[in-house]
């Protein structure tokens, strides 16, 4: 297990968890389809943000939350 | 019957809507345009029967249960007002999060019918969508449709099936999932919700045919990592600003004010002859120079702005937009705020109302309050003639001066946000997510919708507020205190002089101690608009853009020798009237979106301070760089200005040891 800011570029990974203590936070990724068992891909790395794709679409995350959700 | 539109962010409502209503509410290619409901009748051709139709468009949400303040409108409304038919506006690309939602909305009892929105991307995606199966596998009617085109877009199929399912007063079947919405606890409704989605994974899997897989990489990745790139990111941002200011200044821009400028001028023409030589000169001067001068003042800028509008409109439609806010994100996150910020700025360069009122869209609360209170000092479309008449009196129309203003209120905001952190001592931290758009090729008839709507908003605003505020300004340059007319050689005797005299003192160290300046920064306040036309009137130039006299397209030399300042006097009075509070209908939706009077308050007093001090700092500075020497009015100044920053500088220290408190009571940094 590991953050998915450590992720590879266009790597597939399934999300295991989501590290917050923010049940809030928690429940909106899960409605974009962000949760344990679901896909994940970086789609590129900005500085300081990343492109993902999470059920067929385009989100951008600053770091601390690519840090948040482990894969 | 009353139909409510929801579905997902960006996922095509608000586009839906003007379509099905003929209304042309503000549309962007971006999610979070639509912050409060709004609603509309049918068009008659997609509602024959003439029934009693009416659309409400709700505000984008991911889910019933709300994130941010407008998803809880569109739970609110859902859940209270019973809508009799909900049309669930999905994205054909995004089918498998969007049917989420329409998961939800189905077990509320309520008729549901789905529009497959931007159908049209079916082909180029490679997506086929069994549009039977997934209207049985969901028990209600499902339609393609594409809102943005006008012909075979689906919608009267749309509107026929919602009066359908709406008429036959049949309660919504919703699909047999297990669990609730209304779970007795949080562990239930999570259960529920991973319950729901394992259902439409299951259908979207039946239903849905993709050639290619939406984790590829596509031009649109390659473009996002130049248009975000760490260092050429921001040079591309000023790049694509500069140029819309070009174009609507200095290129296109007075191209077609000429024209109007003309018609100004033949109406004045018209009128006086009209008037003849027996009319009252009061009369006379009320409506020539008080009416037409100052309200054609305002409308003479009235291309600029439009082809302003036009460019951002086309900016916003491409999906540009949301991209700025991935960009400023990182900057604007070392300040305490969050890129979604960014947000409320770029809508607040139409006009601050909806600007301060898009601050809904961000969670955190000291975020929120912080990009309402300094979302203003991104000039709006009513400051634009400020620019262009300044940017044209004493700099030869150059677009710099627009596009410094821009980045200066951009500066100003982050300063701003340091301030605000420092004196309320939060310093929680909020993750950053945004839904990126596809590119897409900008409509034209979007853009010239767009801005014939706001030059219209422009246009009204001319003919009621700034046409009572310039008939004022000019009854109470008319008269002294005992209503008596004054003479010509004296304009500083009249009742309007007597009131901002005493206004402009306070100014004589910004370099605009002049009673006309302080009258026009105090209407400004009043609406923006209104300080060009008060210094038309008050100056008694009855056209700042003629061709031959002024400003645009001249030299503007006349204009500045009537105003009697300085270039860098002309630049300070700009930056105080940018950068001092908005007019009062923007103050009133700081208020409404504050909720907060001690906010409200410390909001109006920074923004005042703010426009003071660095005006004070431009004369001064710029006057001390092109003379040797400071300004008038330096020490007084000073020590105003030194007052201001020590109020502020005490405040941060007062709010750091609020932060210490908090830390004790142990704040969770989020």
């Amino acid at each position: 297990m590991m953050s998915l800011a450590k992720g590879k570029l266009n790597t597939p990974y399934t999300v295991h968890s989501i590290n917050t203590t923010q049940d809030d936070l928690r429940q909106f990724l899960f409605t974009l389809g962000c949760y344990p068992g679901e896909r994940v891909t970086i789609i590129s790395k900005l500085p300081a943000n990343y492109i993902i794709n999470i059920k067929d679409a385009r989100y951008s995350i600053d770091e601390d939350l690519a840090n948040a959700i482990m894969i | 019957m009353k139909i409510a539109l929801a579905g997902n962010p960006n996922s095509g409502k608000t586009t839906l809507f003007n379509a099905i209503t003929g209304r042309v509410e503000h549309v962007g290619n971006w999610p979070g345009v639509t912050v409060e409901k709004k609603e509309g009748d049918v068009k008659q051709n997609l509602n024959p029967k003439k029934e009693n139709l009416t659309v409400v468009d709700l505000p984008g949400a991911y889910s019933m249960s709300p994130y941010t303040s407008e998803e809880s409108i569109t739970r609110e409304f859902v859940l209270t007002e019973k809508p009799d038919v909900i049309i669930n506006i999905v994205d054909t690309a995004n089918l498998n999060r969007s049917l989420f939602f329409t998961t939800q909305l189905l077990e509320l009892g309520i008729p549901v019918v789905i529009a497959l929105n931007k159908s049209d991307l079916t082909e180029t995606k490679g997506i086929t969508i069994d549009i039977q199966g997934l209207s049985d596998a969901l028990k209600c009617p499902v339609i393609k449709t594409v809102a943005t085109a006008s012909v075979n877009n689906g919608l009267p199929e749309l509107i026929d099936a919602a009066i359908t399912v709406g008429k036959s007063g049949r309660k919504q079947v919703s699909p047999k999932i297990s669990g609730a919405q209304n779970a007795a606890d949080e562990q239930q409704a999570a259960k529920a919700d991973e319950k729901r989605y394992a259902f439409v994974n299951e259908i979207a899997a039946e239903v849905e045919r993709r050639k290619l897989s939406s984790e590829q990489q596509t031009v649109q990745d390659s473009v996002d990592r130049i248009i975000a790139h760490k260092w050429l990111g921001i040079p591309i941002f000023a790049a694509v600003i500069w140029f819309v200011f070009s174009v609507s200044q200095t290129w296109v821009g007075p191209w077609f004010a000429d024209t109007f400028v003309g018609w100004i001028d033949l109406l004045y023409e018209s009128v006086a002859e009209l008037l003849g030589e027996d009319v009252n000169p009061v009369i006379s001067a009320l409506l020539l120079d008080g009416i037409i001068g100052g309200v054609g003042a305002v409308i003479g800028f009235l291309p600029l702005i439009m082809v302003l509008f036009f460019c951002l409109a086309l900016l916003e439609d491409c999906g540009y937009m949301a991209r700025v806010a991935v960009i400023m994100d990182r900057f604007l996150k070392k300040v305490g705020l969050s890129g979604r910020s960014i947000i409320p700025m770029v809508v607040g360069t139409g006009c601050g109302i909806p600007g301060v009122m898009a601050t809904r869209t961000i969670k955190n609360e000291r975020q929120r309050r912080t990009t309402a209170m300094l979302a203003t000092f991104m000039p709006c479309g009513a400051k634009l003639p400020i620019i262009a008449l300044f940017a044209g009196v004493f700099f030869g129309d150059n677009s710099w001066v627009g596009t410094s203003m821009y980045f200066l209120g951009i500066i100003v905001i982050i300063f701003g946000a340091l301030i605000v952190r420092k004196i309320t001592g939060d310093y929680s931290q909020s993750y950053f997510i945004m839904e990126l758009p596809e590119y897409r090729f900008p409509s034209i008839k979007r853009a010239v919708i767009s801005m014939l709507m706001r030059a219209k908003a422009f246009i009204v605003k001319a003919g009621t507020i700034i046409l009572v505020c310039n008939a004022a300004v000019q009854i109470l340059q008319t008269f002294d205190w005992e209503l008596q007319v004054v003479a010509e050689s004296a304009p500083e005797t009249s009742i309007l002089a007597g009131i901002a005299t005493p206004l402009a003192i306070l100014f004589i160290p910004l370099g605009f101690g002049l009673w006309q300046f302080a009258a026009a920064a105090v209407t400004g306040f009043i609406a923006k608009e209104n300080v060009v036309g008060t210094l038309a009137v008050c100056f008694g130039i009855t056209n700042f853009i003629d061709t031959e006299e002024l400003a645009l397209v001249g030299s503007g030399a006349e204009v500045s020798s009537v105003f009697g300042i300085t270039a860098v006097a002309g630049l300070s009075y700009l930056v105080f009237n940018l950068f001092t509070p908005p007019c009062f209908a923007a103050i009133g939706a700081m208020n409404s979106e504050l909720e907060s009077r001690k906010w409200l308050a410390g909001a109006i007093a920074f923004q005042l301070g703010t426009g003071y001090v660095l005006a004070f700092l431009v004369y001064q500075i710029g006057t001390f760089m092109t003379t040797g020497s400071v300004g008038e009015g330096f020490a007084g100044g000073f020590i105003a200005v030194a007052a201001i920053v020590a109020a502020v500088v005490y405040l941060m220290n007062k709010g750091g040891k609020q932060t210490e408190t908090v830390a004790e009571m142990g704040s969770a940094k989020i």
